[in-house]
């Protein structure tokens, strides 16, 4: 096929606008720097009415919502979910991995909960606690300056704390509980469950004059047309193309880095979705930011000679060490809760409380923690509502079933009356799961495709089934019943299959030795010292914290140093 | 004005005068409805996908006909309204085609069209009539042997989960509509400012759970949310 070139050269080049592209783009261009952003996915600004789903009722869908093209229903903004159109995976036998992919500008930052935690000083160093898994080349000291500024920056509800793994940063107040969460607090403290003030990059507190404070509608998911919530589209992106320094190709998904005859990245050539073909543009600097397994397709794609098992991998070890955030769930109805007045409980877009990993595990037999969020009932309807209209007669004696004014008053005496547990887990990273490029497969522009190989240890199954254990000690603790059958060894305790969790990393792991890592502690490739990667790939590990805060903490130092790299010629 | 009103001006705003936008809104009340009624934020293709489904028929006039007549029985009418003012059986019928797939196993015929066969069969095998000739007590008599689960059964009669699947499209299309939102008493969708439980609330929960001051002397204040948040060195707020 024919490649048509760009004589345009940039200083950089940024690969995907979501968590960590987009703040790249942010640090970049502010420092003046001609900035190509390249995004797979079309334009998306939460605050345009036609692409709004923000306040919408779920009669305005034809299907109620429910989600036969969004796999969250017709209100979720997400383009594209476990299923892209065209563009599939594949998944080696007997093992399972589920790849989320948001095409749209911005992301996934688009839809995400908005949790937004710091990793703990020793979330960075876990191999000296447990022998597993491996030590981070950097400590929470030397990303803790860039947590700061993000906080300031972007604006993070929460409290201080002083919980050592748990590190307090620059908050907004957080809002009150609701009712059920009162509930949570009641039995997590029976337990001696530590229960505190969500940490949610949610405005709760104006923080500048561009953005708007939250109006409570809970509708996060969807995207704040008012910029009261984080999106890498609404807080990055977007103001960075008024500075003039910008230029965005959107439907525009990267195949390749092209590289010179010595190996050092040139540019990319990517696919134009609206007609099919492909183009190339030119810079002095590459950062990958397409999320942690595509940015690995990307680099396992480009092979030249001077890098023939693909662009950084000398090592072998791009795509390896793939891991998700483990999850468990369960519900528990709280017959308080029956018969409620209704009263407008919307509240932001997430838990206003949750539970920080409390527990030691020299003292358990699982090596990692998890935390747990807390979600509720007493929501907007959307399709599914009603579905099991008086399953809770059961719990009373009565009839489960039936028809007629009985089931209308059984659907509103039980709205509301559940809380939703969640547990979220660390996870041990390992070599033999991974993500590789399968030959056999190409997606509809003829790319060759990412093929997974996932498998969960006895380390996160053994985590669930305390997940579950504790779901079960809180239920009773808040007076409520936890629904269902615990899950049982053979159900893997209900463990969430990997990639469900939407957390996935570690494909391009960070480290100070070439052997036995992808990038340096900058985020650079080794092998090449004009190429970095700024989403999850570089995660040596998890943590039991959701990874947006360090993604974009650590694609903010990747991008200072670029730019001093710069100013000192030395890229 | 609601707020489909207010788009619809500012649709007819984009093109004409106030003059034009009476005159449209009264000659062309109800295509302007149908264009309107589904506005919410889709991809082209995702408005390609509902047009389809959305100009084209499944179920035939009996089918609709006995669709009404069941959810009339599941859910019946109220002071706050009915199941055709909720659009139930237009959900049945966007659904059968939207879910005709084998990816969901072919819902429209296996489940929605197979129910109302299977409820006509019964029928027609109690009281030698079809559903839609059956007068209401007749259809409760049936309704009364499917509505509820066998516990002695480890797998369900047919119709009973026939029946179940039904009740469930019903009650969720009614309670996802703007009369049954109203009649469930939902209270959020709009833009408020979150500052606690009510107080009436509180108060009938008084002795099983109520906030505690230093949880709440630590939350937002309100009345501060619009000035402009500040720190000391500390990570202490200012503002």
């Amino acid at each position: 096929m024919e490649i048509i070139n760009n004589s345009k050269e940039y200083d950089v080049i940024v690969v995907g606008s979501g968590a960590g592209g987009g703040m790249a783009t942010k640090i970049l261009s502010d420092a003046g720097l001609k900035i190509a952003v390249v995004e797979a996915g079309p334009y998306f600004d939460p605050a345009n009415p036609d692409q709004m789903t923000q306040l919408k009722w779920p009669w305005e869908s034809p299907r109620r919502g429910s989600g036969t093209t969004r796999a969250f229903g017709d209100f979720h903004m997400s383009y594209g979910d476990w299923e892209v159109d065209g563009e599939p995976y594949t998944v080696e036998k007997d093992t399972s991995f589920r790849w989320w992919r948001s095409r749209m500008l911005g992301g996934r930052t688009n839809h995400w909960g908005r949790i937004s935690l710091r990793f703990g000083p020793k979330d960075f160093k876990s191999k000296d606690y447990d022998g597993l898994g491996e030590n981070w080349p950097i400590s929470y000291d030397d990303i803790k300056p860039y947590y700061d500024k993000l906080d300031k920056l972007i604006g993070v509800f929460g409290t201080k704390e002083n919980i050592f793994n748990e590190p307090d940063g620059f908050f907004l107040p957080p809002p009150k509980p609701r009712l059920h969460e009162l509930f949570y607090i009641k039995g997590a403290r029976k337990s001696g469950v530590t229960v505190i003030p969500s940490r949610l990059s949610i405005l709760t507190k104006r923080i500048n004059n561009t953005r708007g404070v939250c109006f409570y509608c809970g509708q996060c998911d969807r995207s704040c047309s008012a910029y009261a919530d984080f999106s890498s589209s609404s807080c990055y992106v977007i103001p960075s193309l008024k500075g003039g320094m910008v230029d965005l190709y959107t439907n525009s998904m990267v195949i390749e880095v092209k590289t010179d005859k010595n190996g050092r990245a040139t540019g990319v050539s990517y696919i134009n979705k609206d007609n099919g073909r492909e183009y190339s543009i030119k810079g002095k600097v590459v950062v990958l930011a397409a999320s942690a397994c595509s940015s690995a397709r990307i680099l396992l794609n480009s092979k030249s000679k001077a890098h023939p098992n693909g662009l950084g991998n000398s090592s072998n070890l791009i795509g390896k060490y793939l891991h998700d955030t483990t999850g468990a769930g369960r519900t528990v109805f709280i017959p308080d809760l029956i018969n409620r007045k209704t009263y407008n409980e919307d509240g932001v877009g997430g838990m206003h409380v949750y539970s920080p990993w409390w527990l030691d595990n020299k003292k358990l037999d699982f090596p990692r923690g998890y935390h747990i969020e807390i979600g509720r009932s007493f929501t907007m309807p959307e399709y599914g509502f009603g579905y099991n209209p008086n399953e809770f007669n059961k719990f009373f004696g009565l009839k489960v079933g039936g028809y007629g004014d009985k089931l209308r008053q059984d659907v509103k005496k039980y709205y509301g009356s559940t809380i939703g547990l969640s547990g979220r887990g660390e996870a041990i990273p390992r070599k033999d799961n991974y993500c590789e490029i399968d030959p056999n497969t190409k997606d509809k522009w003829g790319v060759p495709v990412l093929k997974f190989r996932y498998k969960w240890s006895d380390y996160e199954l053994k985590q669930a089934k305390h997940m579950h254990d504790t779901f079960e000690e809180l239920a009773y603790n808040m007076g409520g019943i936890a629904l269902g059958n615990k899950p049982t060894k053979e159900q893997n305790y209900g463990i969430s299959a990997p990639g469900e969790i939407i957390h996935e990393v570690g494909t391009t792991r960070m480290g100070d030795d070439p052997y036995k890592s992808v990038v340096n502690k900058y985020e650079r490739l080794h092998d090449v010292d004009n190429v970095f990667v700024v989403d999850a790939g570089p995660f040596v590990s998890q943590a039991d914290k959701n990874p947006t805060w360090t993604i974009m903490a650590l694609s903010w130092r990747t991008s200072e140093y670029i730019i001093d790299q710069l100013k000192k010629q030395n890229i | 004005m609601d707020r489909r009103e207010s788009i619809k001006n500012i649709l007819l705003g984009s093109i004409g005068s106030s003059v034009l936008l009476e005159s449209c809104v009264s000659l062309d009340k109800e295509v302007l409805d149908k264009i309107w009624e589904y506005q919410y934020g889709r991809t082209p293709e995702e408005k390609e996908r509902d047009e389809k489904f959305l100009n084209s028929k499944f179920f035939n006039e009996n089918e609709l006909k006995t669709i009404e007549k069941i959810a009339n029985i599941i859910l019946p009418p109220n002071e706050i309204g009915n199941i055709n003012d909720a659009g139930v059986v237009e959900m049945f019928e966007f659904i059968a085609k939207d879910w005709s797939t084998p990816a969901h196993n072919n819902y429209g015929d296996k489940v929605l069209r197979r129910s109302i066969i299977v409820f006509d069969e019964l029928c027609t095998e109690k009281f030698g009539l079809k559903l839609l000739e059956c007068s209401e007590s007749q259809i409760k008599l049936l309704f009364d042997e499917i509505s509820y689960e066998d516990k002695s059964l480890k797998d369900q009669k047919e119709s009973v989960r026939l029946f179940a699947t039904f009740r469930g499209m019903v009650v969720t299309g009614y309670f996802t509509s703007e009369i049954g939102i109203k009649d469930l008493g939902y209270k959020g969708n709009t833009p408020n400012v979150w500052d606690g439980i009510p107080n009436d609330v509180l108060e009938q929960y008084k002795g099983i759970v109520s906030y505690d001051k230093e949880w709440i002397d630590k939350c937002v204040d309100q009345s501060k949310r619009g000035e402009i948040a500040e720190w000391d060195e500390e990570g202490n707020l200012l503002t």
